[in-house]
Formats: C-alpha cells, structure tokens, sequence
C-alpha cells in the first residue's frame, strides 16, 4: 500500500511543554487511521503541526511524498481539513459558508456547484441550505462544519473530533459521512477520545497518551495487548467472601471483584468461561439477577497501558 | 481567488450588524445628536457680537496684519461683524474685564497676547482668531519683503513703505491671503465638531478592516485556519479582504456625507478634489489602524474593537468633538499631541481647506496621514511575515 502521509520524530513544544513526544507514525492510502487519545493527550498539536500551522522543534512531515511547507500548494490543494472547533461565517447561509471554502480550492463555477451539492448530501443538510450557523442545532452546525472541510473531495482528509458534544443521530450520520469519503478513495485521520467510534470506523488506531505513542495497530490487535480476553459481570444482592475467593482461583480468572452487588470478572482466554462460572454458581446455590459477558474495549487497553481510563 | 474573497467579505461584512451599527448608524446618529444640540447654540448665539477691548499702544498700531484684520472683523458690514471692538488703554482693558463687559483683550507687547478670564466659547473664538492671525502674520511678512527685495532697486522709500503698506491692507481686505472671511456667519463652531465627526467614522473603518483580515488569519480565528490549509496565496486573500473593507468603509463614509450636507447642511467648502482627497487618505489610516490592530495584537476581536474605538474617541476628543476648545488647548499648549493624531489630521485637513485658500496646512495633514498608515502597515507586515505559529 502505498503511503500518503509520513510523520517521522516530531517533536513539538508550547515554551518548556512538550506536547508532542517524538511521534513517528505513517498513514496508507485507503485507511481510516484512528488517533486515540485523552483530552490533551496532544492529538490536535499534532495535526496543526502535520498542516505546517505550528512550528515544531524537530522532525518531519511528508504528505504525497513531498515535504510539507506552507506555501506546498500542491500538497494543500488535495488536503481537507475538518478542526475541532466550528470555523464557519456567522453571516453566511449553509450554501455561501461551503462555496466560499470550497471557492478556495475550485475556481470552476460549474464543478463548484456539483461539489457543494455532493457535500450538503454527504451530511444530510439538504434540508437546511438557506439556514444561517445561529439557525442551527449544535448536532448540524458539526455537519456544516464537516461539508465546509471536505466539500473539495479532498484526497486526504482531517477530522479531529468532528463528533464532539452531538447527539446520537448526528453522530451517526457523521460516521456514515466519513465511511462514504473513505469507499471514494479518500484516506483519513480521526482523532477522537471516544473509543466506541474508533472501534466502528477505523481500519488502524494509534494509541496516544501525553503526546507519546503508547501502542498501535488494528482494533484486534490493540485488544490483545490488554490481555484481557472477557469480562463478565453479575448481578447478586448478596455474595460470601468465601465464594468470591473461590471463584479467584478459577482457571483463566485474572481478578474477581465484588462491590455494591456488582461481581466483576476478568479473564486472561480460555472457553466456555462464561458457562463454567453459571454452573459453579449453581452448584453453591447462589442466586443472581442478571450475568453478561463482554468483549474488552480499548478503554481495558488504554487502562491497561496507562492505568487510568480513556476517559475522565 | 481574489474576486471570490472579496465578494463573500462584502457579504460578510455588510450582514454583520455590530460592526455596520459601529461604522455607519453610530456616525449618522452622533451626527444627529450634534446637529439638534448645536442648531440652537448657534441659533441664540450666532448673532451676537462678540465684545472685546484691544490695548491701543504702539506696538499694536504697527502690526499691520492685526490692525487691519481685526478692522475688518469689526467691520461696518453687520452681516458680517464678529467683533465690537473698543480701543483702550491697559486700565481701562482690565477694568471691562473685570466688570463683564468683554470676552478679553487684545495686548500686543513683545508678541501678541489674549486675556480672558474665563473659557467660554467667545473667549476661545477670540483666541482662535488671533492665533490664526498671528500665523498668517509670517507669511505676510514675507510676502513685504520680497517686494522689498524688488523695489527698493527702484524708486524712494517713502514711496515704498507707502506702496507696501497699501499692498498688504489690500491682501487683508480681498483675502487673496490665507483668512478667508473670519465672520460671525462663517466661522461656525459647530463645525469642527462634524469634521471630527468625518475623521472619527474615517478611523473607525478601521473595525472593519480589523474584522475581515481576523477572517484571514489561522492565529486569530478557526476561519483563518481554514484559509491557512487551503492551496491559496495569503497575501492575495489579505489585500482581497483588504480592499472590501475599504469599500465598504467609503460607502459608510458616502452616506454621512451625503446625510450631513443634505439633512444637516454642513458645508465642506467646494473644494471636492481635495475633500474626496482628504476623506480617501483617512480612510486608509483608519484601514492601516485596523490591520496593525488586527494582526499584531493576539486577543479577542471584540476587545480589538475597543482599542479601535477607544483610540479614535480619544483622538476625536482631543481634535475637538466635543467643542473647539480642546482643539485649541491641544494645539496651543501640547501641538505635538494634535501633530500625531490621526483624527486631527483629518479634523485639520478639512478646518484648512474651508479657512485657507491655500494648501500648505492641507498636504501637511495629507502628508501626516500617509506617514500614519505607512508605519501602521510597516508594523503589520512584521507581524505578516509568520506563516508557521508557535502556538494557535
Ligand atoms: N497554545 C497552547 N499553549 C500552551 N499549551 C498548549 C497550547 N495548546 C495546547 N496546549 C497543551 O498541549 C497539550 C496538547 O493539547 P492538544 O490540544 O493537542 O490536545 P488534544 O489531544 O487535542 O486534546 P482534546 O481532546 O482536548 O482536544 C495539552 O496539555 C494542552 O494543554
Ligand atoms: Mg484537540
């Protein structure tokens, strides 16, 4: 595959903070890269400083096997970029806001047109053109915000956490959006803190904390690194101690905790966990309200790897 | 690119209500406020005939200029008498002072000197007049001795001093000098408060600059980040954004003029060349203020909107807003201070086309405020000259 964007040791700091840690990291045509990371874990430091908007102590960016500078047109010309705060103009409409963007980038007139309607489609603001960025909720302003970036069918597209503070249906038609962008050939980088999207939308994720690299790779993989195969969870009003220490020492169990009528299970692998701890509960005659078993997420991985959740 | 950024900053820049409330409704509103509350000083005052007492000793009889102006302002043409003059001795002088019964006098000693008591408008109308006298005294000074210079090679001097003296009674009279009619019925105080007015709407297009280049730039607004990943050359977006802010500030600028002249009947003298000249050169000050306040200053662009307001009130305060007196406190005591505000200049652009007929005083100003934008966009393309930021 070929590699559309190479991050090769950058380090960048605000005056003695060093927010970016020598990130080294490449992006292949195609994929969707996830940047995973907590509130100023230094994700969007790093993508500024991809975009030549930050000066950076050290390293270098490469995009479409140039150097990136800020006046690289030919690079930028293909690049769109989706910022985490809302950048639109209060006294344009929905069409003016994503022409005058999109204008940037295309002179045609005709071609223009075209885009901006694909755009206004891909989020679903049909119904909104002529509404002003006041008009509307915080859920469609993100989606404007998104057309506005990407309405140039950009080749490589940015989108830091373009999903922040939206209500479910917004959510969900952005990560759609975004899916459709990458069936069209375009390559993406997502940053978000919110792991349930990263493990919907990414074909690759890196993991980042303090502005290192704490790990990377496919959802699969990362999951792997928790070591952490299923957790199981029951409901009992009421457990002995004993029982509790017994089910400590079952095969594959990596911790068993009880608090406030939650028992808590982990385990390392193995089958048929699940089915063993219902028999056993059985046989010792305990009686429980509920007992489900799930998947670890990359918030196990991330607590795994930091010890502290993803997020606060 | 530069076409397609001007239009949308026009679009943007007409529907944003604060910024059109603070650059065209505030001006025609101040406006307004300064015609109602002035028509009826001027209607209960204008008439009336300033008393004033001038220390008739010798020194004074030689000052021709003095002598022969202030003859003129107390002249026998009602219509157009600004002072009734009673020539005094010194006692006598101080005595009306004391009782009231004059604005001051006149006691031309070493130099020329005006006494009042206190700093009411007529007190600062004789002042002013003398002041303008007093500087137009050099220039004809000079004109008498080149015409010394010329006639002395032929003919007795008596014959020339009798020449001279006749030449320059002449020039007075027919104000083919710098004082154009100093009358009750031109010298209108009211004035200077809608020049400043001009220069005041002139500086505040400055807001309007300032709010579109923000636009532009990836430090000052999530917009200018957009702009800054984009495949577009900056300089051309900038002077894009530039030039429709300047429309926008001349058409502001057209609508108090137009309203000033045609509902408030100010009278800008007829000198349009030189007005369009005078209103083109504040207006770019004020646009060169807004871009030095726009790129150089890293805040919020609502406090860049109070720098810009709060230098422009201060300045038209000090150019005389509100009332001629502090023009002509500044001016006489600080010059300096007048020397480099901008709003003076344009304040004094416009005060030395409608009293002189000629120009040395106006390109002064014209000159002062092309020396103003210049170092304001020096300032600015400094700060320009970053494409990479520490921090955003
Ligand atoms: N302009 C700045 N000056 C100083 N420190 C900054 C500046 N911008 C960011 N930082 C610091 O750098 C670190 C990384 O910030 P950054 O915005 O890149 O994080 P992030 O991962 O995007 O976080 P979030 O999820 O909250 O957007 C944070 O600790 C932040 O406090
Ligand atoms: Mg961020």
């Amino acid at each position: 595959m070929k590699t559309i964007l190479s991050v090769e040791n950058l380090i960048k700091k605000y005056k003695n903070f060093k927010a970016v840690d020598d990130l080294s990291f490449d992006v292949k045509k195609g994929e969707i890269l996830g940047l995973l990371g907590p509130n100023g874990s230094g994700k969007s430091t790093t993508i500024n400083c991809i975009l030549s908007l930050l000066k950076f102590e050290s390293g270098k960016i490469t995009i479409f096997g140039c150097e990136m500078r800020p006046d690289a047109y030919d690079i930028k010309k293909d690049i769109g970029v989706v910022f985490q705060e809302v950048a639109v103009f209060e006294e344009l409409n929905v069409i003016d806001n994503i022409d005058y963007f999109c204008g940037l980038y295309i002179k045609d007139k005709e071609y223009r047109k075209k885009c901006i309607d694909d755009a206004i489609k891909l989020v679903g603001l049909e119904d909104f053109k002529k509404f002003y960025p006041k008009q509307l909720s915080g859920g469609l302003l993100r989606r404007l915000n998104i057309a506005c970036g990407i309405a140039h069918k950009p080749k490589l597209v940015f989108l830091d956490e373009p999903t922040v503070a939206v209500d479910p249906q917004s959510r969900n038609n952005i990560l759609d959006g975004i899916k459709k962008l990458r069936d069209n050939g375009a390559t993406i980088i997502y940053t978000t803190h919110y792991m349930e999207e990263v493990e919907i939308l990414c074909d690759r994720v890196i993991i980042i904390d303090k502005g290192k690299i704490i790990a990377s790779g496919t959802g699969d993989e990362l999951k792997e690194l928790s070591k952490i195969e299923e957790k199981v969870t029951v409901e009992i009003d009421s457990l002995d101690e004993k029982i509790l220490e017994e089910i400590k020492q079952f095969k594959n169990v990596d911790e068993a905790t009880y608090n406030n009528g939650i028992l808590f299970i982990t385990y390392k692998k193995g089958k048929n966990n699940l089915s063993s701890l219902i028999d056993y509960l059985k046989k010792v005659d305990v009686h429980y309200d509920k007992i489900y078993s799930e998947r670890p997420t990359l918030n196990d991985v991330f607590l795994y790897l930091t010890g502290k959740e993803l997020r606060d | 690119m530069f076409l397609h950024n001007l239009k949308y900053s026009l679009k943007t820049l007409f529907k944003n209500k604060m910024l059109i409330f603070w650059t065209y409704a505030f001006p025609l509103i101040l406006g307004t406020f300064f015609y109602l509350a002035f028509s009826n000083i001027e209607n209960s005052e204008k008439l009336d005939i300033i008393d004033i007492a001038i220390v008739d000793n010798e020194e004074f009889n030689n000052s021709i200029a003095l002598k022969e102006s202030f003859r003129n302002l107390s002249g026998e043409n009602e219509q157009e008498q600004l002072f009734n003059i009673k020539y005094v001795d010194l006692a006598e002088a101080k005595t009306l002072l004391e009782n009231d019964e004059i604005a001051g006098y006149l006691l031309v000693e070493d130099s020329p000197k005006v006494i009042v008591k206190t700093s009411g408008i007529n007190e600062t109308i004789l002042k002013y007049v003398t002041e303008e006298i007093i500087q137009n005294e050099d220039v004809l000074t000079n004109i008498i001795e080149e015409k010394l210079n010329s006639t002395v090679i032929d003919g007795s001097i008596e014959e020339f001093i009798q020449n001279v003296r006749e030449d320059a009674i002449s020039m007075l009279d027919t104000s083919s000098l710098q004082i154009r009619d100093i009358t009750s019925k031109k010298l209108s105080y009211t004035m200077i408060e809608f020049y400043t007015l001009i220069a005041m709407t002139a500086l505040y297009g400055g807001i309007i600059g300032m709010t579109a280049i923000n636009q532009n730039l990836a430090n000052m607004s999530n917009n200018g980040k957009r702009i800054a990943v984009s495949p577009t050359n900056r300089i051309k977006i900038i002077f894009s954004s530039l030039l429709s802010s300047f429309i926008v500030q001349i058409i502001g600028l057209f609508i108090l003029f137009m309203y000033t002249v045609f509902a408030l009947k100010v009278d800008y003298g007829n000198n349009f060349p030189m007005i369009i000249l005078l209103s083109l050169t504040g207006s770019l000050a004020g646009l060169s203020l807004g871009l030095a306040v726009g790129t150089i200053f890293k805040i919020n662009e609502n406090l860049k909107t109070g720098i810009i307001i709060a230098f422009t009130m201060l300045g038209s305060f000090l150019s005389g807003m509100m009332g001629i007196t502090m023009k002509y406190i500044i001016d006489t005591n600080a010059p300096i201070v007048n020397k480099l505000n901008p709003v003076n200049m344009i304040t004094d652009g416009f005060y030395s086309l409608y009293y002189y007929t000629t120009y040395n005083r106006f390109y002064f100003n014209i000159i002062s405020l092309l020396i103003f934008s210049l170092i304001m966009i020096i300032l600015s393309v400094l700060a320009l000259r970053r494409q990479k930021y520490d921090s955003i």
